[in-house]
Formats: structure tokens, sequence, C-alpha cells
């Protein structure tokens, strides 16, 4: 801690706490002075100021000590006297004003770092202003008549020696009605020590004379007080001091010319008579009068007696009314002593005895206080009187180095005294907390001298301005800094100087805040100070710095929608001021997101479309497996060939083509919620052409590129005049908070390197934004795959151009997006070649073949569809089986493909499941004829289709129990689509082996003609194996081979059913089988249906624009339905006469089993002579399926139906217990069965009497193993069906 | 009587986390920015007391004129002013 004396504090009491000298003058004195540039005062003023004076003083006690610092005031008798307010005021605007003007200069740099203010020196912190403003705030407050202090101590007559009569004028001036009021309202003593001074102008006046006058003098006034000045020794005047004393007190003139005809000796003379002065005369005056003061007040208000008569008499006095109206304490009252011995003490240095008379005359004004409370307009005198004692008490305790506690107590005291006063109190209430706040800062309470001079902001804001800036320092010098109220603190004065036009200052606040706020993330303060600052810099005209300050609110997407326009609003017209273009980099408006940044080209890989673009290029990449030349060949492909003609710098980067472009995806967002308008959006690139040696390359390379405009130094051409790329430019509008993403374009025409270096656009014609890609990793969309680590972001945006090659273009026709399942289309791909170069050797791979089947040749295109997909039109083309597993299809090897010419290629679509589908395409070609890095291309397209789900077909077969070559087939179509009515055209069997019959009339499965949304629909058929097997010599094979084709529709009879063997139906067929079936086991036993139907009405026709014309359903290896591996037949005769009277009836039967599975079986069959009760009629499997086998019904039977069926119920209780027949020959066989094959057993049974006989009781037992040694796999048995036997006896 | 209130959640290295405006009265405009300056100017008062006291909640750390502040502080010094 600094000692009290050496702080600031202490300086500023020894210089506002110190003897007044009055100086009174002629006219003619001032004229001597003013040659010199100064008046007299101003001359003698830096020689006041004794730093060293060693006066040997005593006061109270006994003791003698020495004055080591000492100062005078001079002031002009007409000065002494309360300043006016106003004018007073004026003073110090034009000091801030003055000071604002200096700052100006340094206000253009960046603002300083926070570390840099915190690491400078406390002085250095707050501007050296601040002293002088805080002094000149402190002089307003002189001269009041309470505070001894200021009363003059002393008083000079200077009377020039040119005077007419001199000692007349040494009377006259000192003449009441020119002094001030303070001497002449009684408020002092006018009684003060007077100094007569005759000045000697040495240029003009005679020494003669001067003598006589001083002479003169000295026998008038006494030898002592009068003194001779002997000035301007220089003739010519053009004296320059080194250092000239008063250019620290006269600042507004030139420093050069002030004190020009003083010499060194002039100088010297008066220093030498301030110094006797002060220490000859206003000292020991000063310390005579102290004593003398001293004294009386010991006598009359020191011990006790006198303590309680001065109780007792102030009691007294109150009973009297004051009178006089006036000043209450004169300065002959005992207050006024008092405080004039305290101040005189105060300002001799013994603060001891200063104070041991404030206590004194507090306790009397404290007792005055409580009495005299009601006195009015005196209260607030009297108060300043007591508040002005506790003030200088506090300071005497300070400078003493007393207790801190009580200095503070009394600071706390006056203060808050004053501010109670309210405004009449302000300004002293200004003074007090200034001192306190110096006081506290000698201390090191700097936080709490920030909240003094926060209180004593007041209302008007130049004041508080200043002071809420010095409390943002006291901020600053707090341990640890509060860097967090210096900033606020700051903005708080900024925006009061604003208020008061002190635009510079503002500034200068604001400058010093961003430098607290610059890395906040606190937004709204960022905003506020940077928009602030942004517009004061455009009001003192420097718009450059303000358009620097203003950008960076521009990204407020938070704040209001008016506070957003009022940001644009000014920065526009700010920049709109500069009157020229910005180019500014990293500009937030709009905002580009650098993670949507996409490079779309086409190197070796061409794209049909953007989406195709799009696509992970892993899916190309497994698509284009088989087509493209593999890289380890031992022939050269271009991967090699490349590596050999180029270096390896060069494999690294991308490479394009010239002529074709090279696209960049780039989001750009609006954070804020008013719309912008963007223009003229373009990429920043550089084109290095392709030197012959490309080592050269490798140097700096110079930009040879030409932008849409040359005003960036990127697109600047410096070589060729003509461009040796284009850039699109783009302008677009976003609308609050949009996201839009922009595709911007190169398209370099000559060979080189080219890198993409940034995007440029420009808001509102006057602000280029430059935004830069290297800082930031862009992911290049076809960055193949073997270098995708080792690429830079750079070198993503790095491009080989090559030479121009041929490029394949690929458009699909005719292609819908929505499709039902099932839809069957035609469409027609058209490949176009715009280069003159041929391209050959073409090759299309599918990603979707169970959707997608390329036709066989052009002339395909030719007929119509869907006719031409019917029967009987005379086509021969056979059903072709090329190796459709590969899916890559070649087109014919004559074709190429050159110039205008287009080629058109049909190709089949059929939506094969609902869902989203995306089809890819690669096209992969061979250049001709070209040299190039590049063999070879591929052409990628892309679509997306949605399918709809419509009908859904599942079919059910089942054996039939009396054939063993009949099938029963239920379909079951349940439409699934929402809204739309199908209508069923034709159920084919795929292949020659199973033909297929309606077990119904058409008219009766749908009577109503389509299926409607939602509706499920169940119909038979009947199918039959028309297989001739090695095995089988079956007798029902006689029928000619079945159609396979039903039509389900009876309008229209002489349509055509649809050819289901040809091309595309059966290759679609075909990939549907692979895919159906794919985890199944090849199974020979099944059966495949393609069901045709037709959209018959849409009730939503914007869903599917263009109707489908035909469906088609693949339903595939539906294999024939049965819980048991076998399916069997018994063979007999239905009827037979017997004569029973002979012999009993024995009937020979024949089984036919079929092991219906691919495993080995092992059959045995079990007869069993009486009927099991439960297990009765019940052939299990039959029931299970839904349908029940009648088999054709005849006369006879229809006769013993009820016989049978009451039987079959509940059979008589007289058949239970011997069974009408019994099984002889062998009971119980066991026969293995080979996988698919059949076997006959011969069963016979004897009956004993006529009747219907039911032979269902037997069971096969079955057993299954995977080969004839293996263990059984799994086992079962079946029961027998009915088979009714009618024995009748013969005639 | 201050009729408007703002709430701010501060995080690590005074960075505000969560931000609401609180209060009935019509706003004064520049209500947002004067209340983010006193609550930021607060975060010096709060981080000398922080460490001084064991409370977690700071009624009236600061005032400037007739807005108080109040903070609670989590035990990771996550501020909620």
């Amino acid at each position: 801690m600094v000692e009290p004396v050496n702080s600031s504090l202490g300086k500023m009491l020894l210089e506002e706490v110190s003897p007044v000298v009055m100086v009174l003058c002629t006219p003619l004195v001032e004229e001597t002075f003013v040659k010199n540039g100064l008046s007299f005062v101003e001359t003698l003023k830096p020689f006041c100021n004794f730093s060293n004076i060693d006066v040997p003083v005593r006061t109270s006690g006994d003791q003698l000590y020495r004055l080591k610092k000492f100062t005078l005031r001079l002031f002009y008798a007409s000065d002494i006297r309360q300043p006016n307010i106003q004018v007073a005021k004026q003073r110090l605007e034009h000091l801030i004003t003055q000071a604002g003007e200096k700052d100006f200069q340094d206000l253009e740099s960046d603002p300083p770092q926070i570390a840099d203010i915190l690491s400078n020196p406390e002085s250095e912190i707050a501007p050296t202003w601040f002293q002088h403003y805080n002094k000149e705030l402190i002089r307003t407050l002189s001269f009041s008549d309470h505070e001894a202090f200021d009363h003059p101590v002393a008083c000079l007559l200077v009377v020039s020696s040119k005077d007419e009569e001199p000692i007349n004028k040494f009377v006259d001036l000192f003449n009441t009605n020119r002094l001030p009021s303070l001497l002449n309202d009684g408020a002092m003593d006018p009684k003060i020590l007077k100094h007569y001074l005759l000045v000697h102008d040495n240029q003009d006046a005679t020494t003669e004379r001067t003598s006589k006058v001083l002479s003169e003098m000295r026998s008038t006034f006494g030898n002592n007080e009068c003194n001779l000045l002997c000035t301007n020794s220089s003739k010519e005047g053009n004296i320059e001091h080194q250092a000239n004393p008063w250019a620290s007190f006269k600042s507004d003139v030139s420093a050069d010319k002030l004190g020009c005809a003083l010499t060194g000796d002039d100088i010297v003379e008066i220093k030498d008579l301030m110094q006797e002065f002060a220490s000859r005369h206003v000292i020991p005056y000063m310390e005579q009068k102290v004593r003398e003061l001293n004294q009386q007040i010991s006598a009359t208000r020191k011990g006790l007696r006198n303590q309680i008569k001065n109780l007792w008499w102030r009691k007294g006095k109150d009973d009297v009314p004051d009178s006089t109206k006036g000043s209450m304490y004169t300065f002959s009252s005992t207050e006024s002593q008092i405080r004039i011995l305290g101040d005189y003490a105060f300002m001799l240095h013994d603060y001891e005895l200063a104070l041991s008379s404030y206590r004194l005359i507090s306790t009397d004004y404290k007792l005055d206080k409580a009495w005299k409370h009601y006195a009015g307009v005196q209260v607030a005198s009297h108060l300043c009187n007591y508040v002005s004692v506790e003030e200088m008490m506090g300071l005497a305790y300070f400078i003493s180095d007393q207790s801190k506690k009580e200095a503070e107590y009394c600071m706390e005291n006056a203060f808050s005294t004053y501010m109670k006063l309210g405004k009449s109190g302000f300004q002293n209430s200004t003074r007090c907390g200034l001192w306190w706040a110096e006081m506290l800062k000698a201390r090191d309470q700097y936080k709490e001298a920030a909240s003094v001079y926060f209180r004593i902001c007041g209302e008007e804001p130049l004041h508080a301005a200043v002071m809420l800036e010095q409390a943002s320092y006291c901020f600053v010098l707090t341990k640890p800094a509060m860097l967090h109220k210096y900033g606020f603190h700051l903005v708080l004065s900024g925006d009061h100087y604003k208020n008061c036009d002190q635009v510079n200052h503002a500034i200068r606040t604001y400058r010093s805040a961003i430098s607290v706020y610059k890395s906040t993330t606190w937004s709204h303060i960022k905003d506020h100070v940077y928009f602030h600052i942004g517009q004061w810099y455009a009001i003192v005209g420097m718009h450059e710095v303000a358009v620097r300050n203003m950008l960076k609110v521009l990204d407020c997407g938070y704040q209001s929608k008016a506070t957003q326009e009022i940001f644009l609003r000014d920065f526009f017209n700010i920049v709109k001021k500069t009157g020229m273009k910005h180019e500014v980099v990293g500009l937030q408006l709009p905002v580009i997101n650098m993670s949507s940044l996409q490079v779309i080209y086409d190197d070796h890989r061409t794209y049909a479309s953007q989406a195709s673009a799009l696509v992970e290029e892993s899916i190309w990449q497994s698509l284009e497996d088989d087509i493209i030349p593999s890289l380890n060949s031992g022939k050269s492909n271009w991967l090699e060939l490349q590596s050999k003609l180029l270096p390896k710098k060069y494999k690294e980067s991308n490479v394009c083509v010239a002529g074709e472009s090279v696209k960049v995806d780039l989001e750009f967002r609006n954070p804020l919620l008013i719309s912008t308008s963007v223009t003229s959006v373009s990429l920043i690139c550089e084109l290095t052409p392709n030197s012959d040696d490309l080592k050269l390359v490798d140097k700096e390379p110079s930009s040879s590129s030409l932008g849409p405009e040359s005003s960036t130094e990127h697109n600047q051409g410096t070589t060729s005049g003509f461009s040796s790329f284009t850039l699109s430019e783009v302008d677009f509008t976003l609308s609050g908070g949009e996201k839009k993403l922009v595709r911007l374009t190169v398209t370099p025409s000559e060979e080189g390197i080219l890198k993409i270096v940034g995007v440029r656009w420009e808001l509102s014609g006057s602000i280029v934004g430059v935004h830069h890609f290297q800082s930031v990793p862009a992911k290049a969309k076809t960055a193949k795959g073997r270098k995708k680590n080792k690429l830079t972001p750079t070198d993503a945006l790095k491009f080989l151009v090559i030479k121009s090659l041929p490029r394949l273009e690929g458009s699909m026709d005719h292609l819908p997006e929505t499709l039902h399942a099932g839809d069957l289309r035609y469409l027609v791909l058209e490949l176009k070649n715009k280069s003159d170069s041929p391209i050959k050797n073409l090759k299309m791979k599918i990603s979707h073949p169970r959707f997608v089947s390329p036709g066989n040749n052009e002339e395909e295109l030719t007929t119509e569809f869907p006719d031409c997909l019917k029967k009987g039109d005379g086509q021969t083309i056979v059903q072709h089986e090329t190796n459709r597993t590969s899916s890559v299809f070649a087109f014919p090897k004559d074709i190429s493909l050159q110039g205008d010419r287009s080629l058109k290629w049909p190709i089949w679509l059929r939506a094969a499941i609902p869902g989203t589908i995306s089809l890819y395409f690669t096209i992969y070609y061979e250049m001709e004829n070209v040299s190039s890095i590049m063999k070879y291309r591929t052409l990628r397209m892309h679509y997306n289709l949605q399918v709809l789900p419509s009908l859904e077909i599942s079919f059910g077969i089942t054996p039939s129990p009396s054939r063993l070559q009949e099938f029963l087939v239920r379909m079951d179509i349940v439409n699934r689509s929402k809204s739309d009515y199908f209508q069923i055209r034709q159920l084919s069997t795929v292949g020659c082996r199973w033909g297929i019959s309606l077990l119904q009339p058409v008219d009766t499965i749908l009577p109503s003609k389509s299926l409607l949304a939602g509706q499920a629909l169940s119909c038979f058929f009947m199918i039959k194996d028309c297989k001739k097997s090695e095995t089988e010599e079956d007798k029902t094979m006689s029928l000619p081979p079945s159609q396979t084709d039903v039509k389900l529709f009876t309008q229209d009879d002489d349509e055509k059913l649809f050819d289901i063997v040809n091309s595309p139906l059966a290759s679609f067929h075909e990939s549907e089988r692979s895919c159906q079936g794919a985890s199944d086991q090849v199974n020979p036993n099944t059966v495949d249906f393609i069901l045709i139907s037709r959209l018959a009405k849409s009730s939503n026709p914007s869903a599917v624009p263009d109707l489908p014309k035909i469906l088609s359903h693949h339903s595939c290896h539906n294999r024939i339905r049965s819980s048991n591996p076998l399916s069997w037949s018994l063979d007999g005769p239905q009827t037979i006469y017997h004569d029973f009277s002979t012999s009993l009836c024995e009937v020979k039967l024949k089984m036919i089993i079929r092991n219906t599975c691919d495993k080995l079986a092992t059959v045995s069959i079990e007869t069993n002579d009486y009927l099991p009760e439960a297990a009765a009629p019940s052939p299990s499997s039959g029931n299970q399926s839904g349908w029940r086998y009648v088999p054709t019904v005849t006369e006879e039977m229809k006769l013993t139906s009820d016989v049978m069926g009451s039987r079959l119920g509940k059979p008589p209780s007289s058949m239970e217990s011997s069974p009408p027949f019994i099984w002889s020959g062998l009971s119980s066989t066991k026969v293995p069965i080979q996988p698919m094959s059949t076997t006959e057993i011969p069963l016979q049974i004897s009956v004993f009497s006529p009747g219907i006989y039911n032979l269902s009781s037997y069971k096969l037992n079955w057993e299954l193993s995977e080969h004839e040694n293996a263990s059984s796999s799994s086992s079962g048995t079946c029961q027998g069906y009915p088979y009714h036997l009618t024995v009748l006896q013969s005639e | 009587m201050a009729n408007t209130a703002c709430f701010i959640i501060v995080g690590r290295n005074d960075i505000p986390i969560y931000e609401a405006e609180v209060g009935s009265v019509a706003k004064r405009e520049d209500a947002a920015q004067l209340h983010q300056f006193i609550l930021h100017a607060a975060l010096d008062v709060v981080q000398d007391l922080a460490w001084t006291t064991s409370a977690m909640f700071l009624k009236s750390v600061d005032r400037f004129n007739d807005l108080v502040v109040s903070v609670y502080v989590t035990a990771g010094h996550i501020l909620f002013s």
C-alpha cells in the first residue's frame, strides 16, 4: 500500500487543501505579463508548488516539525467566489471534448486484448485526463462560506512600476468593493495578511523610478511586506525554455511561446520570490494564527467545565430566536474559529490538531442539528457545515494514516448525508465521493471505490459517463479483476457519453468493452456492443471500421424481427456510405453449411441425373464390379495408365474432363427472420494450365483464371485474355430461416489443375461475401474408395482436368414414379453421345433384375403394348434362357454411338413387390480412338419407384383324394390397394406339365367383374399333372396336353390370352422364380402360377398418372400341400354281385401309394377288422383344407347314401361287435418307396353278406429317412380314406 | 418494482446454456440486452461469493437500479441466475 501522503488522494489534498493567496493587481501588471502569453497568476503558478520548502513549524504543542511539501494557490480576487455552475459545466464539457479529440486517432485500431489491459500498470489503465476532470469538478465547489481552507490566507497586491501613483494604487486595490463576497459578508476575517509587490518590466521601465517607488512602498507598508519583481529581462522576447514550466498549466497554447520574454534569471527570481513569500510570510502567519486560535479555544471549549458550559449555552441559545438570517456562523463565532483552526492545522499538516478540532466542532454541530432541525432552509447550510467537517475529518484520518475505520465512517457519513440533501448537496457529494473513492483506491479497495463512483453518477449524463468509466477502471484494478463488471460499466458509460454527443468517448469505452466481450457467447450483449460501436464509427465517419464491427451482428437469428431489420438496414446504410464494395471473408449472412458441401463431378463415372450422383459410391461399385475391367487383370487399364503417365502427385487428385462441369452443392441458410436476397453466387476457382514439364506446376500455381467478375483476386486472369473456365452464377432469395441447397458449377475448358477455392456472393450489391473451403473438411462425393482416407479436404476440391472425352447421356422414357405391384410397363432407354468420337462395347447392369428386363432388340420398339404380349401374333420368339443370372446385359457388339445419333432400347419394367424401390442402372462403355487416361466410362442412372400394393395372391394345392394326378387349387386373392379396383383376366400355370381347368363357371367366380379395394376372393381350379413319368404308366394320362391358361373374364371373348411363355413375362417369371424360391430346394413337384389382371378403375387418378394396362402376379414354387408325405388311392371295383349262398365274397383291391416327398419312405399297411369308434370316417387331410372331394355320384350311390350316412355317423350297434368284412390276404406289409415314386400293393377283403362297406379301416404307418440306412427322421400314421364298396346278392 | 425477469442458466466458461425472459409487462425493447448485461456483470460477484459460502442459493448477490440478481449455484458451479 502506498503511504497516504504519496497516494493520489494525498497529492490531491496537498494541492487542494492548501492556503489560498488572493492576488490583486493593476491592469499594467497584467500588460507586462501578457507579453509572455501568460497572466500574472499563471506566471507565478508553476512556482507555487514546493517539494521541499523545509520550514520549521510549531503549532499547538511545543514540538517543532518541518514542513516539506507545500503548495500555495493563487487566485485573482475576482475569482474567489463560488463559480457559476453553468460556466463550470461548460468548462467540464470542453475538457471532455478536448480529451475525446485527443484520443480520436487511436480509435481506428483494433480493441486491445484483455490481457494487455490487465498487464498495464495501474496508472495507465485510466486515461490521464480523468485527473484533470476530477480536479476541475472539485474546483466547482471551491470558495464556499464554511470551508476555511478555501478562504484566502494572504493577499498579494501587485502594482507595476509604470503605474501612476503606485502607493495609491496599492491602497485602491484593497478596496472593499473589489473584494470577494467572502470577505465582505463576514464569512471570513477581512483582516488578512497583505503583501505588496512591485513589478518592474525590464523592457520598458526605468530602474530609477522603480527603486524610488520601492523605497516609498517600504516606508508606507513596512519593509518586510514589500517586494520587487523584475521581469521580461529578455529584450528580444524569443527565449525558448527547455522544460517549459508553464506547459502543463496551459495546454491550449503552443508551449514554446510561453514565457518567451523571461530569462532564466527571471524565472529564478520568481521562484525565489514565491519561496520567500511562502516561507517567510504565509506559513508563519498561519502558524501564528493556529496558535492564537488554539489558545482561545482551549480557554473556552476544552476541559470538562467548558464542555458542560457549552452544552448549557447551546440549549439556552435555542430559546432566543435566530435573528441573523444570514450565515449562522460568522467568522467570529466559536464554531468558525474552530473550523479555521482545524483547516489551518490541516494545511500546515498538523493533522492531530486538525482532527481534534474537527471532532470538537463535529459534536457541536451534531447538537445543533438536533435542536435546530426545524430551521428550514438553514438546515441545509448547517448540515453542509457539519458534513464538510465530517468530510475533512475523514480526510484527516486518512492522511494521518490513523484509524481506517474512522476515516471510512466519516466519509460514508458525509457522503450519505450529502446524498440525503438531494440536488443541493449533489456537488458536495460528488466531491466527497471523489475523495472517498480516491481514499478507497489508495487502500486497494477498488471494488468499494467503484461503487462510490457509481453512486455519484447523478442524473447528468456526461457526469455519469465519466464516473461510470472511472468505476469500470476500478473493476479492472480489483484483484482479481472483475472483468464482467468492467465491461458492463464501460457500456453504461458509453451509452451516457453517446447521450451527450461525446461520440468519441462512447467509441472509446465500447472499444474497451469489446475486449471483454469479444469471445462471449452472450448474444444480446455481443450484438448490442458491436452494433452500437458500428453505428458510432459511422457517425464519426470511420465507415470501414464501422462495417467491420457491424459484420459481427449479422448472424443475429435469435433477435426479434424488428431488431434484425434495424441491424440490416443500418448495416447496409453504412456500407452504402462507404461507396465501395466490401469483400468480407467469412460473412455470416447467409450461413454456409459446410457439412452440406458436395462435389459432384464426372470422371470415368458419369451420372445421368442429380439423383444418381448422390447415391452412395459403394452401391455403384458393387453394381459395377462385374463390368468394369478388374485392376488385377494383366491388361493395362486406365489406372495403371494413369499412374504411368502422371507423377504421384496427380494420382491423388480427382480427375475431371474438360468441357464437363464440376458441380458443387452447398447449403445456404438464412439465419435471420427477414428474407434476404443473395446475388451472384459463384465459386472461386483457380485453374493452372498443364505445362509440358509437369514439374513446373509444383511451383506456386499462377492463377490463370477468369471469373465472372474480375474484382476478386482469385478469379483474375493473368495469362490469357480468354477464360479458361466458366462459372455459373446463381441469384436466390432466402426467406426467414430458410435453407437452400444451391448448385454451383465450374466448367473448365482447358487441361490443367483446377482448384475450387471457395464461394463468393453479393448482398445488396455492395457486400461481397467470400467463404474459403480450405479450412473445412469437405466430403467429395465421388472420392474413390481406395484413397478415401488419404484425401485431404483440399485434395477433394482439386481436380486434374483432362482432355475432353465422349460422354454418354442416357434417359429412361415413360418411367412412371408410382406403380402398382405387378404392373408391367414398357420403357424406352435412350442413349446419346454428343461428341464426335464413337463409343463401343456397351454393357448394362441393373440392380434389380426382378424389376427390369431389357428387351432383346431394337425392333421390339415398334410393337404395340400390351398387345404384343398376347398369343397368336405369329411371333416365334422362343423363350431365351441366356445367362440371366449375371444380370449383365451386353448390347450388341455392332452398336457404336457417335454424333447426334441416339440409341433407343426397349426395357421392360415390372413392379415385383410393393414398397419404395431404388433402381440403379449402370452402363459401361469404351471410348474408341481416344488415347487418354480414361479408357472407359460408365453412365449411372438412378430412379426411385414407388410401388403401391395391388393384388395379393396365394395358392393352396391339395391332392385329390381320389385321383393321384389331379390336384385341387384354391386361389385366394386379396385386393390390398387402398382405392383401386382390379379385374382379373387370366390365370396360367407355367410350363407344360400342369394343365389347368375351371371348376366353376367364370361368371360365378366374380359376379361383380372387378375386385374392389380390400375385397378378398377365393376360387378353385383343378390342375392336372401332365408329366409322363418313366416310373408311371398311369391310365389316366390319356388326356392330351391340356391347356395351361384359364380365362377369367367373360366379355371380349375374342380377346386373346397373354402369352406367358414369351419375353418379357417369361423372363420376369424366371427372376420371380429365383427370388421366391431362393431358399427352397429345387423341388420339381411344384406349380408356378401367373395371374394377369388389369386395373379396372382407379378412384384416385392422380396417384397413378397413366393407368397400368396389365399387371402380372407370379406365384412360384407352390407345393402340393398335405400333412403327410404320402398320397394313395385304393383301387378296385365299386359294385360287386355275389352269391353269398355259395361262398363268402373275396374282393381284390389295389392300393397305389405315392411318396410325394423327396425322402425315402417306408410304409406299412395295417388293417383293422373292426371299426374304430372315433376315427371312423374322418380322412384327416381332406377336410382340413376346406373342401371335400365329392366323387362323381352314381344313381346307386344316391340310393344308399342314407344308409351310408347313418352308418358313418353312428354305426348300428349290431355292427359293432362283428365287422361286416374282414381283411384277408396280407394284413401287414412293409414297403419302401423311393422319393417321388409310386408303388402298388395288392389287398383283399372278404365280405360275408351283401351291403355297402366302407373300407377305411386301415392305417398307413410311414417313416421317412434321408437314406436307406439312416435312422428315421420322422414318422406318422395316416387313417384310410373312405372307400365304399357295394356288394349285392347276385340273382 | 421490477415486473420483468430474466432467467439464465450459465455453464462453464460463462457460456449461457438456457435463457428465458419472464414477465408480464410490456418489455422495454432493450430489456433483453440489459438483462444480459446485468447478469453477465453479476458473474464477477457470484464467482467471488460462490467460493466463500457453502450456500447454494445466493439471494440478491448483485443489483442494478431496481433489478436484483439472485443466483442458484449448483455443486458443479452451473449458475441459475
